[in-house]
């Protein structure tokens, strides 16, 4: 396997680094926040022409059948910038849940969400018992001409804008069957869906969205036996979602090593004291090895090869690495990186965040042990 | 070891349990639920204390003559017991922990007699300004200048990170009077009456968790009388540093970690684990649950050793192991808090957390306070001198000459 960037990977992820630099500064995203917006407009059509919103979908989608390193390029800078445009929710999620469906209702979707001008949000995670999408209980029930869903949604990032929701349900068995699981497509004005919308700590859009005997026809279904579907969109989305949260530690470390090397006391600057100096080695170690990981699972992952268990390490070492470079800028900052107004914070809250998403870091350590234990890998 | 008899110390526990029972208004008990911080919520913990305080039992630990209850270390250890059982505020520390006590020691006849009423009363509350922007770890750097004209005072600069300073009425302070000798040795030590003195901008500053309970205080030409200093002029660091002789005392912290593990026990046994069935039955967080509560069992050890007078308080050590050992198990605590909420715990919902909103949470109370909660302790290996302080004073105690 080759771990190098390839000439385009550089361009592509050059571009986006240029791009976020001079329109996406951290108090032009701040003001942004405060506004109210749920994200800038401006900068998904910036997206959507370089050909970014494309990038991870099949020419005959209007994509550009980009690969998953492709992606991590571009996910890297959007971490360092703490972007909240829905490009994980509308492209990766639902956009790639889409993808996976021959259905005219799915293409046409997709064909809009390709060139940004629809968004769509994935209706998938019930709590904390979604980790393993078998777990899945959210009941789509036969009915005439199609199926009645019922049930409840947590935490579905961008769904208050979204033109379409891509819903997992159940049609068959019980969790954790792995069987019997179908994606719909579902109009979030349809009758009988509720959304409770509010902001997530690292400034998303997300909602909890409740389905009361929600009619939905045939047509609309994505894909049945989705077991397999949903494990691969939400491998790739994980992957990139580690992405983002390695951006994140990477700005961590360069400003935490920044405000160190300048902010003095007792006549020193702070990372002259070796506490400090070894705590921010601890964090460059941190971050190589949370690099090393997050490329090598993306080629494990481009070369077909990337198991659940290989996933699971990355999701696990993200999640904690990830929170001890956090906490460790926030302690370095001292005061100053207890407020809302530095970046530092708010860095450490996108980390957590993704950490508590698609099961957190004790989820897949477990994850990764039992699979060991019992022999599965 | 005790001066009362089992039966003495039963009956006093039954009574303050009873007292607790009935006294809190419902405000103050959902204030005391949506505690996220050292800090409750300001008016809610504010209405508490007074109300304590017609009970006589607004400060344990003062001497009697100034309104302290002449309680044995067992029965300040049942008040806290008893105290964590219920979910109410802290008392706000500042006037009461700090002021107050260093009045009685050091202020003069009449400072006591205006201020420990009212401090015991919380009709006052004392803001602490001692850092400043570029004097935090080192605070005897400190700039903010006081330099004397006639009966006064005139301060110039600014003080930062100063807790609850938009709520307060009343700042306890650290100025620069002289810029001769070593740097503790110009420093001077004052209370001022108002914080709304002519020249005196209070700017809050917003947290990680959202809320603004911190503040820049800026002072440009305030005037202040010199009746409001404490001790000499130029030894306000030793008056600072009396203050924290009433950390030797020890105090009961464990008893609020006690309770959060208790909620987060309970919350467990309602919430899924990601593997199928009850997070409560799950084996690894049952692993985790129990190292936690033994390490806050053993704080709890700890302190009961130290306020039962044990030998140990003469290490000079004993502060800083104290604030150590209680800030890092908060932090953990608090991780553990948001581990049991998961994915509810990312949901920003300053509205319902905010007392008397009547807006109810998306998920469980645990999973409303969880995130806030994590933030905010945060600070707590930040403020009142750092860990890495706070180490490098343990391992002063080390060394050999
Ligand atoms: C199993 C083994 C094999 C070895 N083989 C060889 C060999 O083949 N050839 C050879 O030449 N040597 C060898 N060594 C010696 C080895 O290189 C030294 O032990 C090492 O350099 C440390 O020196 P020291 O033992 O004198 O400890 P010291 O230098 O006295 O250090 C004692 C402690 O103080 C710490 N310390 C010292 N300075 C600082 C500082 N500035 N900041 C923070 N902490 C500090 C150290 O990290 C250590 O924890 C070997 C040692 C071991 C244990
Ligand atoms: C929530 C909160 C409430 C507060 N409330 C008040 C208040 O009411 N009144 C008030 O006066 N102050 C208050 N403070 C301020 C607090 O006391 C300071 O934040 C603290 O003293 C650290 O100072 P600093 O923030 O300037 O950090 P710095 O001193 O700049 O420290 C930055 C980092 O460097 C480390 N460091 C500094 N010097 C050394 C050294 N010699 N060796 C090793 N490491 C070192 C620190 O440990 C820290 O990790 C509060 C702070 C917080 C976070």
């Amino acid at each position: 396997m080759d771990f190098s960037q390839t000439d385009e990977q550089k361009m592509l992820q050059e571009s986006v680094k240029r791009l976020l630099e001079r329109s996406y500064d951290f108090e032009t995203r701040q003001k942004m926040l405060q506004s109210g917006r749920p994200w800038s407009p401006e900068i998904w059509e910036a997206l959507a022409e370089m050909g970014i919103l494309g990038l991870p979908f099949a020419e005959e989608v209007g994509g550009f059948g980009g690969s998953m390193a492709d992606v991590v390029a571009v996910a890297e800078p959007f971490g360092a910038h703490l972007l909240i445009e829905p490009y994980v929710s509308s492209i990766l999620l639902a956009g790639q849940c889409l993808a996976q469906s021959d259905s005219p209702a799915a293409q046409a979707q997709l064909a809009k969400i390709v060139t940004g001008e629809q968004t769509a949000a994935f209706a998938h995670e019930e709590g904390k018992g979604t980790a393993d999408p078998a777990l899945v209980s959210l009941a789509a029930t036969e009915a005439e001409d199609g199926f009645t869903l019922s049930g409840e949604k947590r935490m579905v990032l961008g769904a208050t804008q979204a033109d379409t929701l891509v819903v997992s349900a159940r049609t068959r068995g019980t969790a954790p069957d792995a069987d019997g699981l179908s994606l719909f497509m579902v109009d979030p004005k349809q009758q009988g869906v509720s959304i409770r919308s509010f902001v997530t700590i690292d400034g998303r859009h997300a909602a909890h969205i409740t389905f009361d005997g929600v009619q939905i026809p045939s047509d609309r279904r994505v894909a049945d036996d989705a077991h397999e579907v949903l494990q691969t969109v939400i491998s790739r989305a994980i992957v990139a979602l580690c992405a983002e949260a390695v951006g994140a530690m990477g700005a961590l470390l360069r400003q935490t090593s920044e405000y160190a090397s300048t902010r003095k006391q007792f006549g020193a600057p702070i990372a002259t004291f070796q506490t400090i100096s070894h705590r921010l080695a601890d964090m460059k170690i941190a971050y190589v090895k949370a690099r090393s990981c997050l490329l090598y699972t993306t080629a494990l992952m481009d070369a077909g090869r990337a198991g659940a268990p290989d996933i699971s390490i990355l999701k696990g070492q993200i999640g904690t690495l990830g929170r001890e470079i956090g906490e460790a800028a926030i302690q370095t900052h001292g005061g100053v990186g207890m407020t809302d107004e530095v970046s530092i914070g708010h860095f450490h809250k996108r980390i957590l965040t993704i950490n508590a998403l698609f099961g957190d870091s004790e989820y897949h350590f477990r994850a990764v042990g039992k699979s060991l234990a019992t022999g599965g890998a | 070891m005790s001066s009362q008899t089992k039966e003495e110390l039963d009956a006093f526990r039954a009574e303050v349990a009873a007292y607790l029972d009935t006294a809190p208004t419902d405000a103050i008990r959902e204030a005391g639920r949506k505690t996220t911080s050292a800090f409750a919520p300001f008016e809610q913990g504010a209405a508490w204390q007074a109300i304590l305080n017609e009970k006589g039992w607004a400060a344990p630990d003062w001497p009697e003559e100034y309104g302290g209850t002449g309680w044995s270390a067992e029965q300040r250890t049942i008040f806290e017991e008893e105290y964590r059982k219920q979910d109410l505020p802290p008392l706000l520390p500042n006037s009461l922990k700090m002021v107050g006590p260093l009045l009685i020691d050091l202020g003069t006849e009449e400072q006591k007699a205006k201020y420990l009423p009212r401090i015991l009363s919380g009709e006052d509350y004392w803001t602490q300004g001692y850092s400043e922007p570029n004097s935090g770890s080192d605070l005897a750097s400190l700039k903010c200048s006081a330099v004397a004209d006639g009966d006064d005072y005139i301060i110039d600069g600014s003080k930062i990170w100063t807790t609850f300073a938009h709520k307060s009425n009343r700042m306890f302070m650290l100025v620069r009077t002289s810029n001769e000798g070593k740097k503790q040795q110009g420093i001077t030590f004052l209370l001022l009456d108002r914080t709304d003195f002519a020249g005196m901008d209070v700017r809050p500053i917003k947290g990680l968790d959202g809320h603004a309970e911190f503040c820049e205080v800026f002072f440009d030409n305030v005037r202040v009388p010199q009746s409001g200093r404490v001790g000499a002029e130029n030894e306000g660091w030793s008056v600072a540093k009396h203050l924290l002789k009433h950390e030797r005392n020890g105090s009961a912290n464990s008893p609020v970690l006690v309770r959060y593990l208790k909620r987060i026990t309970e919350a467990a046994q309602d919430e899924t684990s990601p593997f199928g069935g009850k997070l409560s039955d799950d084996p690894v967080f049952q692993r985790d649950l129990g190292a936690l509560h033994a390490d806050v069992t053993t704080l709890a050890q700890f302190e009961r050793l130290i306020m039962g007078g044990h030998e140990m308080i003469n290490d000079p050590a004993l502060p800083s192991i104290a604030k150590t050992m209680n800030s890092e198990l908060i932090q953990r605590v608090s991780v553990m808090m948001t581990r049991v909420a998961g994915l509810e715990g990312l949901s920003m919902q300053l509205d319902a957390l905010a007392v008397g909103s009547g807006v109810d949470p998306m998920g469980s109370e645990l999973d409303l306070i969880s995130m806030p909660f994590y933030l905010n302790s945060r600070a707590t290996t930040i403020y009142a001198g750092t860990n890495e302080v706070q180490r490098d004073l343990i391992a002063r105690s080390l060394q050999i000459a």
